[in-house]
């Protein structure tokens, strides 16, 4: 059984195996990522990260919140939708990840950014990556200079094969779990809202979302002034970052019960 | 002295090659005569209007506000199924390309054929311009196949499934965001723009 898993993990997984040093390399951060109650650490350097901002600590030591996985879209040679003069989406989309990350650090949370530098993974790799990780909630950042301000996507399955026993569809291995994904989508939204931010929940058939098994979401980040401009300013990415962090902690119980 | 039988021979060689080759002078003539291929890929196909005058409501979408706006349109659309949807999306798609549109979308865009298969599939063959022009971006190109799900699925009896292929091939994603590698439930699709917040 154990090996039909494995091997069933292996085809799944594509024909590549160089996501694993991206894995490893998850794997490590997580194992020495810093406790709760301490600063957490700045956004690795690089052309495109953001400046430090500090992170109020917590006086007393919490025990850990649940993982959430954060994978910032595109990088690479995929440079993703030109969003305004020599502003591809994948350094907003990297940009953002790493605030995300810092905010929910800051929370007490376990996070994690997929790609935490200008390189390109496959949808598979990244697949890959969070299914072996299997945090409490996986998010794939966007950006985009259509609509206004946050986008909450859950995903819409395709039509495609039945899972064969332990062998799960690999177009459809989100299907277990896409009612929680749905659910925290809503209450999400619903938080975000609340803090006078404007925001949409939508459905879309996004291929990386659709074959995670565990609950996961997209965000989308628009302008709230209609300028695409707007989404390269730390302001914007900073308070962005702190209303979805600000959600997702009113959502923490939901997230540690997980099944 | 030549031999009559090789005399005879090479007559009827040379008759034969005299005829085959004004037999192609005749192809390559009838062939060059006709219009040509690149001509007929380039011109642009006008919707039929020998079909019957119709209102339908065709789903256009608004990117600024981020959902589809029904638009009630009179087109004249033909008996058959098949023919109708094409109709239907060719139309949505000029709609689109209008000067002000809510949603714009190539001048070079095009719906080559909609296929309607049994078991109430439809697969939607739109031209490599329809991509090429789309905005990139996961609303964005939600919209536009939302917009083609829709009009299609309230317009024609039975469309429960919907693919969408560019120059008859599938392709991975629309415009670097949506799926559109696989079916998809019609109704789903619609709903991409459903506003789920609580109110």
């Amino acid at each position: 059984m154990r090996w039909n898993s494995a091997a069933n993990f292996i085809i799944s997984t594509g024909k590549s195996f160089s996501w694993i040093p991206v894995l490893v390399c998850v794997l490590l951060s997580e194992q020495t990522s810093p406790p709760s109650g301490q600063p957490a650490p700045a956004p690795s350097a690089g052309p495109n990260s953001p400046p430090t901002q500090s992170v109020t600590p917590a006086q007393n030591p919490a025990p850990k919140l649940p993982l959430v996985l954060i994978d910032a879209a595109h990088g690479g040679s995929e440079p993703g939708a030109i969003l305004a003069s020599n502003v591809p989406e994948k350094d907003v989309t990297l940009a953002y990840s790493r605030r995300l990350r810092q905010e929910l650090l800051a929370r007490g949370f376990q996070a994690q950014v997929i790609r935490d530098g200008d390189f390109a993974l496959s949808t598979d790799q990244r697949v890959s990556i969070a299914n072996s990780v299997k945090p409490a909630l996986y998010i794939c950042v966007h950006a985009a200079s259509t609509g206004v301000g946050i986008h909450v996507y859950s995903p819409v399955l395709p039509l495609a094969g039945e899972n064969n026993g332990a062998f799960l569809n690999w177009a459809t291995a989100q299907s277990s779990s896409l009612s929680r994904s749905r659910m925290l989508q809503q209450q999400i939204t619903s938080a975000i809202q609340k803090m006078g931010f404007p925001v949409k929940a939508l459905a879309a058939p996004l291929r990386p979302l659709n074959s995670i098994v565990v609950p996961a979401i997209a965000l989308e980040i628009a302008p709230a002034n209609g300028t695409a401009e707007q989404l390269a300013s730390v302001d914007y990415q900073n308070m962005t970052a702190a209303a979805v962090a600000n959600a997702i902690s009113t959502v923490r119980q939901r997230l540690e019960t997980a099944p | 002295m030549i031999p009559k039988n090789l005399a005879v021979t090479t007559g009827i060689l040379v008759a034969l090659t005299l005829g085959m080759s004004l037999y192609l002078w005749q192809l390559r003539r009838h062939q060059t005569s006709g219009p040509t291929s690149s001509v007929l890929g380039s011109a642009h196909v006008a919707p039929p209007t020998t079909g019957r005058q119709e209102k339908v409501t065709l789903f256009v979408a608004d990117d600024s506000r981020g959902e589809l706006q029904p638009r009630v349109v009179s087109i004249a659309l033909s008996p058959d199924r098949q023919m109708r949807a094409l109709e239907l999306l060719q139309r949505l798609v000029e709609i689109c390309q209008e000067k002000g549109s809510t949603h714009a979308i190539s001048s070079t865009a095009e719906i080559k054929a909609v296929y309607l298969i049994d078991s109430g599939a439809a697969v939607i063959d739109v031209n490599s311009g329809f991509v090429d022009g789309q905005t990139s971006g996961i609303l964005a190109e939600d919209l536009t196949i939302a917009s083609l799900a829709k009009s299609l699925s309230v317009n024609v009896p039975n469309v429960a499934r919907v693919k969408i292929l560019v120059d008859g091939k599938e392709r991975d994603t629309l415009a670097g965001h949506s799926d559109i590698s696989g079916f998809y439930d019609a109704a789903a699709l619609s709903e991409l723009s459903r506003d789920l917040s609580p109110k």
